[in-house]
Formats: C-alpha cells, sequence, structure tokens
C-alpha cells in the first residue's frame, strides 16, 4: 500500500494512539485537579473569612451580577460560613478588569455586619516585583474592617483612604474599585444572599 | 557516537539554548525564578525523552511526506499529558508557568531534536539524546533563572540571599532583564571556551 492511503492511515493511527493515551490520562487526572481547585478555593475562604465550621463551598448562593459585553450572564457566586449554625461571614469573587494587565480575581469576606474580614487575590498577571505588590499583606492588611459606608474606596492618590503602591497605581486602583462595587453589590442583595437556601436564585 | 556521548553533547557543545539557541521563547519568558526554570525544564525533558522514544520507534511506520503533522501530534500528546499532571499534583508550579505549558508544543528543540535525530536513529541513542538534550535545557533554564532571581529579588530558590538592605535590581526580572542576562551568560560561556582552546 503506497501514496495517499497510506499517509492517511499512518496519520490517522496516530491520532487514534495519541486520543486514547489522552482519555486515559485525562480519566485519572480528572478527580486529583478537581480537588485541588477546590483546596485552592477552601484556603482562600479560609484566609478571608472568621473561623467557621461548616464547608462554604458547599453552602453558596448564586446570583446574576450584570450581563458581560456579549450579553452573556455574569454570575457571582456567594460562600456562606456558619459557626455552631450561625452566620460567620460571606465570601464572594470580584474580579478587576481594569488592572495593569489581565483580570485581577480576588476572594473578598466579609462579616455578617458587612465589615471586611480579608481580601485574598487568587490570579492576577501584575508586573513582576511593582504591581504584583498587592499580593503582600501590608497591601491586603488595610482592607480589613473597612466597610461600604465607612472609607473612601479611593487609592490615596485620588483623595481616598488606601495607600497606593509606589511605582504602581493602576493594579491597586483597580483592586480598590472591584471591592467596593462587590461590597455595593453585596449590600444591595444582602437579603437574597443570606436569606435563601442555597442554589441558583 | 556512543550512548554517553550522545547523552552529553546536549549539556555543553550543543546545549539548545546556550549553544543552538533554540527554544529561547519559554526560555526567555518563563525563567523569572530558578524555581521556574526547574519546573519547565524539567516539563520539557519529559516531552522531548518521551517524544524521542515514540518517533525513534515508529521511524519506519511514518511516510516522511507526513513526517511533521506526525511528530507534532505525538509532541502535543505529551505536553498534554504533562500538563494534566502537574495541575493535578504540582497545582502552584501549574499556576507559575501558565501559558508556557502548552506552548512547549511549539518549542523548536523538540521538532528539532525528533526531525534531525530520533527520526534517524534506534531507540536507545534516541533515550540518550533527548535525556541529554532535555538535562542541558532545563540546566540552561535553571542558572539564567537563578541569576535572574539573585538579582532581581535578592533570593534563591526562594531563600533570601543579600540582607534585607538589599535593593532588588527589579529590571532583571522583567523582560529585558531575560535578554541581559542571556546575553551576558553567553558571553562568559564564549570566554570559557575561548580560554579553554
Amino acid at each position: 500500500m503506497n501514496g495517499l492511503p497510506r499517509l492517511v492511515l499512518a496519520l490517522t493511527l496516530i491520532t487514534v494512539g495519541a486520543g486514547l493515551l489522552l482519555s486515559l490520562v485525562e480519566s485519572l487526572t480528572r478527580e486529583p485537579i478537581a480537588e485541588q481547585r477546590r483546596l485552592e478555593t477552601l484556603r482562600a475562604l479560609q484566609t478571608v473569612l472568621p473561623p467557621f465550621d461548616n464547608s462554604p463551598d458547599a453552602d453558596t448562593v448564586e446570583l446574576v451580577a450584570g450581563q458581560d459585553r456579549k450579553g452573556r450572564e455574569l454570575r457571582r457566586i456567594f460562600f456562606r460560613a456558619r459557626k455552631d449554625g450561625a452566620l460567620a461571614g460571606v465570601a464572594f469573587t470580584v474580579v478587576a478588569p481594569d488592572g495593569y494587565s489581565g483580570n485581577i480575581t480576588m476572594m473578598v469576606g466579609v462579616d455578617p455586619e458587612g465589615k471586611v474580614v480579608g481580601l485574598e487575590i487568587l490570579s492576577h498577571a501584575e508586573t513582576p516585583g511593582l504591581g504584583d505588590k498587592i499580593t503582600r499583606d501590608e497591601f491586603k492588611g488595610q482592607f480589613r474592617g473597612k466597610t461600604l459606608a465607612g472609607a473612601d474606596w479611593r487609592v490615596k492618590k485620588d483623595g481616598g483612604d488606601f495607600d497606593q503602591i509606589t511605582g504602581a497605581t493602576i493594579s491597586p486602583r483597580a483592586v480598590v474599585k472591584a471591592v467596593h462595587q462587590g461590597l455595593q453589590f453585596f449590600h444591595d442583595h444582602l437579603s437574597e444572599v443570606l436569606a435563601a437556601k442555597g442554589g441558583v436564585q | 557516537m556512543s550512548l554517553l556521548g550522545e547523552f552529553r553533547k546536549g549539556l555543553w557543545r550543543e546545549n539548545a539554548v546556550f549553544r543552538l539557541l533554540l527554544g529561547l521563547c519559554p526560555t526567555l519568558a518563563v525563567t523569572t525564578s530558578a524555581e521556574n526554570g526547574l519546573g519547565m525544564g524539567f516539563a520539557t525533558t519529559f516531552v522531548l525523552v518521551g517524544s524521542n522514544i515514540v518517533v525513534s520507534l515508529l521511524r519506519q511506520v511514518i511516510p516522511p511526506k507526513v513526517r511533521i503533522p506526525a511528530f507534532i501530534v505525538i509532541i502535543a500528546s505529551f505536553v498534554t499529558v504533562v500538563q494534566l499532571c502537574m495541575e493535578a499534583y504540582f497545582y502552584d508550579l501549574y499556576k507559575a508557568l501558565g501559558i508556557f505549558i502548552p506552548l512547549i508544543v511549539v518549542n523548536c528543540v523538540i521538532l528539532g531534536r525528533a526531525e534531525a535525530f530520533a527520526s534517524k536513529n534506534r531507540l536507545l541513542p534516541a533515550m540518550a539524546d533527548g535525556l541529554g538534550m532535555g538535562i542541558g535545557f532545563t540546566l540552561a533554564l535553571f542558572v539564567l533563572g537563578a541569576v535572574r532571581e539573585l538579582f532581581g529579588s535578592g533570593t534563591l530558590l526562594g531563600y533570601a540571599v543579600f540582607g534585607s538592605g538589599y535593593q532588588p535590581l527589579l529590571l532583571m526580572i522583567l523582560p529585558p532583564g531575560a535578554f541581559i542576562a542571556m546575553g551576558l551568560l553567553l558571553a562568559c560561556m564564549n570566554l570559557f571556551d575561548a580560554r579553554r582552546r
């Protein structure tokens, strides 16, 4: 067998073999990968929430937070932490689309009174050594204890309450703005977040 | 050439990064720290050895006319295996290397070795070649990453080396620092070779 059929056969066999190998590896790694992602969420939840004894990643409320440019629904997930059955705090992710490079994804935790307990940067692509200082505790720590009404949600350079970073104003500004919008959304939908039994509203 | 010779040529004489100047895109992009360099190096080594083995075994079967698509499918499969395993078992490294793991597919070192060596040689030499080239690549990335991390962040593998008074030379971990460090290391290697001769 020569010519075109042979070429087609050889390539087909190689791709089928590759496909088989990949499906095997995928089935073996699917669970560990899901577990890693869950652990990452849990780690972030533990740093931004007061102590809790339930699994906030199983006690969630999902709200539609608006639409993106293509008209698709943007959903926001609220993780509810409980201690001895009582609500201890709520965590939610916010995305800052206007950082220096790419989206900055964060997890914000608030106590039942709406006071910020903690902020954690989940993913970002800010400049190493400059904008990436938003991941430092000195920067994240200044959000602790702030409330929606009790702070001026701008960086100091713009007249607000939050320290910017020397040489990088864009990243902190984006973070402050995103956290502020997240808190505002939480405040506006407080009853839905707290009252709901869970699941998609 | 002996098996050992095939292995050793990738370490220095035909080092992919410092001698052949191949695969520079991931090299320059991920070497912001020694750890990233090592991780990228090991991932590439695994893909290189795997693709060399399969290409060598299939060298009589793959028709010359479609060898490049065949090589690419093989390489891409190994890269996907690496990506899935890294995400499952080395999650932090996976997040640090990000987009550069899938881009191992287009690292010309790997296609280059499949085309120039594995498709013309038997299994054992092809394995030795892949391993040597891979370790050479890893060493180069480690050295480059270590130099940039040392001056750019003042740490080595995450441990502080200089005292707290050290003001990091930020430029070194920014993209231009990659070119500068690369150029200086190349100059050092050439100087070393010239002295030895």
